[in-house]
């Protein structure tokens, strides 16, 4: 349909880049140089401050046979799963929920309110945060624990983050606790885009509420549920905050995040040039990702259209 | 809805105030013309800590001797000072005099990039090295960033040093003795165990647990051993004192002198632990005790040390440095030479913390007296061992892996082996 | 829709339809339930939470801690320093996303894939990576200890979501009500100003929203960047609570709350706007 009118649109076409020049001027000045930098950096042995020293290629190599780091990857799944799959998946029940359902039997507001506090964790300063669920977890008389005792679950009590076993899983749970809200609010801002006359049209035709979910809530959300998945995904490779304030890549090294080694090499170690390669390699491993993902997306939307 | 007219105003006002904004937050820097007037102080102690409260009082003694100079205090982070110290340091907006961390990893670190300023002329001019001497002396001169010897790069108004904090109710309740020696010791925390009580209070997040080991450790090595970690970085991990210690830590887990679920909790719990008389004896450093002192209402306390150690985790406080950049580094000395004078020296005492050069006749709170004595038989000593992850920079995070394998009943020996390996890496930097 | 056809529209609550929002609230307490503990904490003094542990009810509820941070760092600047840099960088970023989305989304430029790969690299790059870098730069530039700096960076950090987010919709824009416009003789920038953007409201009411919200709690950058203190941001300030050895663990409780509650006013001003919007029927 585009195409109909050909000469048309190679006229239309050749004013739309410079409507990118504001964001690449600043693009390169606050990204792509400081970037190249940073590639710089890596390339020596640098303490933060004072003369940096040319080592070539010897960081890499130390990262490449650095088990710490490689084997800490696999916690990095799990994190995914925790910031991305599940909190998208269950975002888009809860949205649609919260729109289709809640709102239109109980009011916007009702919904309004709802979202509101899916959301609110979003707000919560991580130091804050990691202090309120070192509460709830205590092991001897947290939150979590007395409630268990008090159910008759005392059997179940444990010490969640203290216990190399459960620690990962524990903080996938908080993770998914901090990043519903985000698919929550923008699922639901792209849900107003779905024509209704296309939910009454189907509920008339006898369709139940998840057959109507599945076969046109999804579709018409597929853009939004791309950006969702991938920008969560990006998150759950670069974020160590939560580690840093939950447990330190604690107990031991079962919590252990590339980012959070990343971190730890910048500020803690200061090792800059070590702690310059592992930001490079993982800025190239999540860029392989987020490239794959948007290709996928590229091409399922030229489909579409 | 919004009319177009009306949203469109909207907007232009929007980019107006925007653009009016940014122009004032260009503008908005911090001035950096001082003049020699001003003497800007930072720190990041808390303003009702003994030392916030003696800092004051010096600025207050500064300004009074030091007509038309005023004294910019900013109340720091210690989280953003640890991180940006440097780069901060090797700007303009240095600050003139500020408080900065002891050891190689930190004060060393910035002293080798030269971006401290060399206080060995104004040490010899005001005598300070008849107030700072032995071990407190060792973490003020640094020596291509190497602690121990050298100019000097830092003063300490303070020093710090461990201790077994008790509960004493919680002793008399259960009829048990304050130990003197090392079995003593261990008989009292058997007495508790089969009370039912959890002995020793413990952190595995944070700093505490790789206390515990530590004194561990120094109860089977001496001042010798001492600088060949700390400062030869000739530590060896395997050797008799770090085995002892790791092997003891792990029987006492499982003796339940610690309890194994310490070993996620945060030093702050630790706290919370023994001052709500869950664990009758903790140990840790002596910044606890103006905090016990201000907030235990419910039962009597006091301190005893470790049994059977003449070593002990501790060393000379804080250090004032003086930045290269600083503006005014004689005025920087005069405050430093202030706080160093017997009526701030013994405020210091008075709210809970170890002074440096008090005298004991200034003290006037019998528990702060003790705590002041404790510490110059240590110093006379050369008691004081620092504190485990000074060696190298980030040596803290593996230290509490490392624990927090030991306590979770992992094998003590691999371990002291990841330390080893976490030891090298870091001092070949 | 008018509201008596909505309200005949509305369909019966019925039983189900009760129990889906018992299923609710029990998630929306379970998200928020944490924040009443930080809120039981904020009130209490240091001894009731050191005998009493965090977990009980203040003795008796004290405001000193609030009222201690508020002064220690002199909060009203403080947070007038987040709420101006937040603001502006939510603003700006929009305004750059909506330039970046209409080329690519809209305009479809050859490359725009690779075009938005390169823009995410913003947002891949662990963010220690160009603390030193840009450092050397803001000093270079006379930027460093001005909010100014951090303001720009985070508009082109947060622009690169923008851009993502608004591109994938865009993408997705009707082409008929484009022909329909362009017949009609209006310009690229017509175009964009007056059929484009308004439908997208709904998308940028969120972008707005999220970039305030994430300026706000960002820690790393304004850490490394804001020296002075009369500069300094929120979550920095809050840092104050926490000494070397020892946590003012009330304080703390304290100060995060004061931390949070501009953002939620925020959220909460600006949730009346994700749900106003214009649906792409009514547009026709």
């Amino acid at each position: 349909m585009a195409m109909a009118i050909p000469g048309r649109r190679r006229r239309l076409d050749r004013g739309y880049p410079f409507f990118l020049i504001p964001a690449a001027v600043l693009f390169t000045a606050v990204i792509a140089v400081p970037f190249a930098m940073n590639i710089g950096i890596s390339l020596t042995r640098w303490q933060g401050v004072g003369p940096m020293t040319w080592v070539g290629l010897k960081n890499y190599q130390r990262l490449f046979h650095d088990s710490v780091f490689w084997s800490s990857f696999l916690h990095n799944v799990g994190l995914v799963v925790a910031m991305a799959v599940v909190p998208t998946a269950l975002g888009l029940v809860v949205a649609a929920g919260l729109f289709d359902f809640i709102g239109k039997r109980f009011g916007p507001r009702t919904a309004s309110v709802l979202r509101a506090c899916i959301y609110l964790p979003q707000v919560m300063p991580l130091a804050v945060m990691g202090v309120v669920w070192g509460w709830i977890l205590a092991p001897g008389d947290g939150v979590l624990n007395s409630a268990l005792k008090d159910v008759g679950l005392g059997s179940l009590a444990h010490d969640w983050l203290g216990d190399p076993n459960t620690a990962l899983y524990t903080v996938m749970a908080i993770m998914v606790w901090i990043q519903l809200g985000f698919p929550v609010v923008i699922f639901m801002a792209g849900l107003q885009r779905v024509d209704p006359v296309l939910h009454e049209a189907a509920s008339i035709d006898g369709a139940g509420w998840w057959r109507r979910f599945w076969h046109i809530t999804v579709p018409q959300i597929r853009p939004e549920s791309y950006v969702v998945l991938l920008m969560c995904t990006i998150a759950a490779l670069k974020a160590f905050a939560p580690i840093y304030v939950l447990t330190r890549g604690g107990p031991g090294t079962s919590t252990d995040i590339p980012s959070y080694y990343s971190y730890q090499n910048f500020f803690e170690k200061t090792q800059v040039g070590y702690g310059a390669a592992i930001a490079t390699v993982l800025t190239v491993l999540t860029l392989i990702v987020t490239t794959i993902f948007i290709v996928v997306q590229g091409r399922h939307q030229d489909e579409e259209s | 809805m919004f009319t177009q007219g009306a949203r469109r105003k909207a907007l232009a006002a929007i980019a107006v105030l925007a653009t009016a904004s940014l122009a004032m937050t260009a503008c908005g820097k911090s001035s950096s013309s001082s003049s020699s007037k001003v003497l800007k102080l930072w720190h990041y102690e808390s303003a009702d800590s003994a030392m916030g409260v003696a800092w004051n009082q010096a600025i207050k003694e500064f300004e009074q001797s030091h007509p038309g100079v005023t004294v910019r205090f900013e109340e720091k982070t210690f989280e953003q000072l640890q991180k940006t110290a440097p780069m901060v340091l090797n700007s303009s907006n240095a600050p003139d005099i500020m408080e900065y961390n002891k050891g190689n990893a930190t004060a060393g670190l910035l002293a080798k990039q030269g971006l401290l300023t060399d206080l060995t002329p104004a040490v010899t001019q005001h005598g300070w090295d008849k107030k700072i001497t032995g071990n407190l002396a060792t973490t003020s001169r640094y020596s291509n960033g190497v602690m121990g010897s050298g100019d000097w790069y830092g003063i300490p108004d303070y020093a710090e040093y461990g201790m077994v904090y008790y509960n004493k109710d919680m002793f008399a309740k259960y009829g048990v003795q304050v130990p003197t020696t090392f079995d003593e010791f261990t008989a009292a925390m058997d007495k508790f165990v089969k009370a039912g009580v959890t002995p020793l209070a413990s952190a595995g997040a944070e700093y505490p647990a790789q206390q515990y080991l530590y004194n561990l450790v120094l109860s089977k090595a001496d001042q010798n051993w001492v600088n060949q970690y700390q400062i030869a970085g000739k530590g060896n991990f395997h050797d008799a004192a770090w085995t002892y210690g790791a092997t003891t830590l792990a029987d006492w887990v499982k003796k339940g002198y610690i309890a194994k679920d310490s070993v996620s909790l945060k030093a702050t719990d630790m706290g919370t632990a023994f001052e709500s008389g869950k664990s009758p004896m903790m140990v840790s450093g002596s910044w606890w005790f103006g905090t016990f002192e201000s907030e235990v209402k419910g039962f009597s306390w006091g301190t005893f040390q470790w049994p059977g150690n003449s070593l002990v985790p501790g060393s000379g406080g804080n250090l004032w440095v003086i930045p290269k950049n600083s503006k005014n580094a004689q005025l920087a000395e005069d405050f430093i030479d202030i706080t160093l004078r017997p009526d701030i020296q013994a405020l210091l005492a008075n709210k809970g913390a170890v002074p440096v050069a008090a005298q004991t006749s200034d003290i006037t709170d019998p528990k702060a007296e003790e705590l002041v004595q404790n510490f110059q038989k240590l110093q006379s000593s050369n008691g004081l061992a620092y504190y485990p992850d000074w060696p190298t920079a980030g040596f803290y995070d593996s230290l509490v892996s490392a624990t927090q394998d030991i306590v979770n009943g992992k094998d003590p020996n691999s371990a002291l082996s990841s330390l080893q390996s976490a030891y090298s890496q870091g001092l070949t930097q | 829709m008018a509201r008596s056809d909505a309200a005949a529209a509305r369909p019966r609550r019925g039983r189900g339809g009760y129990a889906v929002l018992v299923a609710f609230v029990l998630l929306a307490v379970f998200m928020v339930l944490p924040f009443g503990i930080v809120l039981l904490n904020a009130l209490k003094t240091s001894s009731d939470y050191s005998t009493h542990g965090p977990l009980a009810l203040p003795e008796a509820i004290s405001f000193d801690n609030v009222r201690t941070f508020w002064n220690l760092v002199d909060f009203t600047h403080v947070l007038w320093n987040s709420v101006l840099i937040s603001g502006c960088v939510a603003l700006f970023a929009v305004v750059l996303s909506v330039l970046n989305a209409y080329a690519i989304g809209i305009g479809r430029i050859r490359g725009r894939l690779w075009i938005l790969v390169a823009f995410l690299v913003a947002n891949l790059l662990p963010q220690e990576g160009l603390v030193y870098p840009l450092y050397y730069l803001a000093k270079q530039t006379n930027l460093y200890d001005t909010r100014l700096a951090v303001i720009i960076v985070f508009t082109v950090i947060q622009s690169a979501f923008g851009t993502y987010l608004l591109s994938s919709v865009l993408s997705a824009f009707p082409r008929e009500i484009l022909e329909a416009a362009r017949i009609d003789g209006a310009g690229k920038f017509r175009l964009l100003w007056q059929v484009v953007v308004p439908v997208s409201r709904p998308t940028l009411a969120v972008m707005l929203t999220f970039f305030f919200i994430w300026t706000w709690n960002e820690f790393l950058i304004p850490l490394v960047f804001l020296v002075s203190n009369q500069n300094q941001t929120v979550p920095v300030a809050l840092g104050v609570a926490q000494g070397e050895h020892i946590v003012d663990v009330t304080m703390q409780a304290a100060s995060g709350l004061l931390g949070i509650i501009p953002a939620i006013v925020f959220f909460l001003i600006f949730q009346r706007t994700l749900t106003r919007g214009v649906t792409v029927g009514s547009v026709k």
